[in-house]
């Protein structure tokens, strides 16, 4: 922990009724005090999670509708390059990432070690419990990316670094609006991008559903590796 | 090989009956009224110019054949199939999945664009904000807000 990462700085949090959730995390954030800008991308909520975030003092963007987990991450990339910004880290609004792990995630980008930095719940030993269901999928999923060439312990870890090469990158049309994960980890590392994982802690998510859990996992799956396919087939082309 | 030869005569029997005048005509009314139905749709601004093509095109081949089934019976040759009628439900099913297809491709663009709209929007909604506040003299509230 010995970057100061308060060198110009955006942390995003995409948020979709996150009002009773959100207050916590951003006060989190706040202690740390790493002088960081916090945006709170509001996609779409029908709660008051933009006013809870403006209560906060961080810097709102309120999508005039619901459009995607991913959708959100990109408009806070988009906004992140309209400033001066250095570097970004994106964290999920739901408590589920440690703000205090915010400088082990900047600092490979600050030595210029890499342009996208994964924070790893399985790289070292954290005692992370996932579902026996969502295990498999994360098994299979690192699994393709290892077939492409991809190290990665935590393909759908939401909780990332990026310098701003990889945020032009992410400001593409390209970048999925539903699930960015495995596939847009792949296609960066396929542009020369530089992955890296660090180990951190992670708590639960709290929310009642998530991204990849009951049904969806399966369109999740599919998703993946039809994205996956369509990748391996322009880089061919190409 | 005896059960082949009057297969093959069975399948001669069927594309060399001739169609009935009522037939032809149905297909004649069926091609006018899509090209009514068309023309109005345009008329009223509820179809684009630029979809109407595809329409115009089956609508003619339709009414081609409808009036001169000599095309269709060499195609119905050519493709293996018993009667007329067949070869036009298939071309009639195969033009309703490349449409479909063509009208994915659409929503797809056009759901990329809807996105790159409300990201734009809600960008320069906080941009707004931010001036306002920087600026006192600026009153975001009096700024017509784009409603989606």
């Amino acid at each position: 922990m010995t970057a100061n990462p308060s060198t110009n700085g955006t942390v995003i949090l995409p948020a979709y009724n996150e009002a009773e959730r959100l207050p916590d995390v951003l006060r989190g954030i706040s202690s740390c005090n790493l002088g960081l800008e916090v945006v709170v991308i509001d996609d779409g909520s029908h709660d008051a999670t933009a006013a809870t975030a403006r209560t906060h003092r961080a810097t709102v963007i309120s999508h005039p509708l619901n459009l995607g987990y991913g959708a959100a991450l990109q408009t806070g990339y988009k906004y992140a390059l309209r400033t001066q910004t250095s570097f970004l880290v994106q964290m999920d609004a739901d408590g589920q990432h440690d703000p205090t792990q915010i400088p082990l995630l900047v600092e490979p980008l600050l030595g210029d070690e890499c342009d996208l930095v994964i924070g790893s719940r399985f790289a070292e030993d954290t005692g992370y419990k996932m579902g026996p269901l969502r295990s498999i999928g994360r098994k299979i999923m690192t699994g393709v990316a290892k077939l492409a060439g991809l190290q990665v312990t935590d393909p759908t870890s939401g909780f990332q670094a990026m310098n701003r090469s990889m945020l032009e990158h992410y400001a593409s049309d390209d970048f999925p609006a539903d699930y960015p994960d495995v596939d847009v980890l792949v296609r960066a590392h396929w542009g020369g991008f530089r992955v890296l994982e660090r180990s951190v802690d992670m708590s639960e998510s709290l929310r009642a559903s998530t991204l990849h859990g009951g049904t969806r996992s399966i369109y999740y799956a599919y998703r993946m590796i039809l994205s996956l396919l369509g990748a391996a087939f322009a880089r061919r082309s190409a | 090989m005896t059960s082949k030869i009057a297969i093959e005569e069975l399948r001669e029997l069927f594309l060399s009956a001739p169609e009935s005048a009522a037939t032809r005509w149905l297909g004649i009314v069926i091609s006018l009224t899509l090209v009514s139905v068309v023309l109005w749709l345009v008329s009223r601004r509820k179809l684009r110019e630029e979809l109407t093509p595809i329409w115009m095109g089956a609508t003619l081949a339709f009414a081609i054949v409808s009036v001169e089934p000599r095309a269709l019976s060499a195609l119905t040759r050519a493709i293996g199939a018993w009667t007329l009628s067949s070869t036009l439900f298939f071309l009639g099913e195969f033009f309703l999945l490349v449409i479909c297809l063509n009208y994915a491709v659409r929503l797809s663009k056009a759901g990329d664009q809807i996105r790159c709209l409300a990201q734009e929007v809600a960008l320069l909604r906080t941009e707004l904000d931010q001036r306002c506040r920087r600026d006192p003299d600026l009153d975001s509230a009096s700024v017509e807000r784009p409603g989606l």
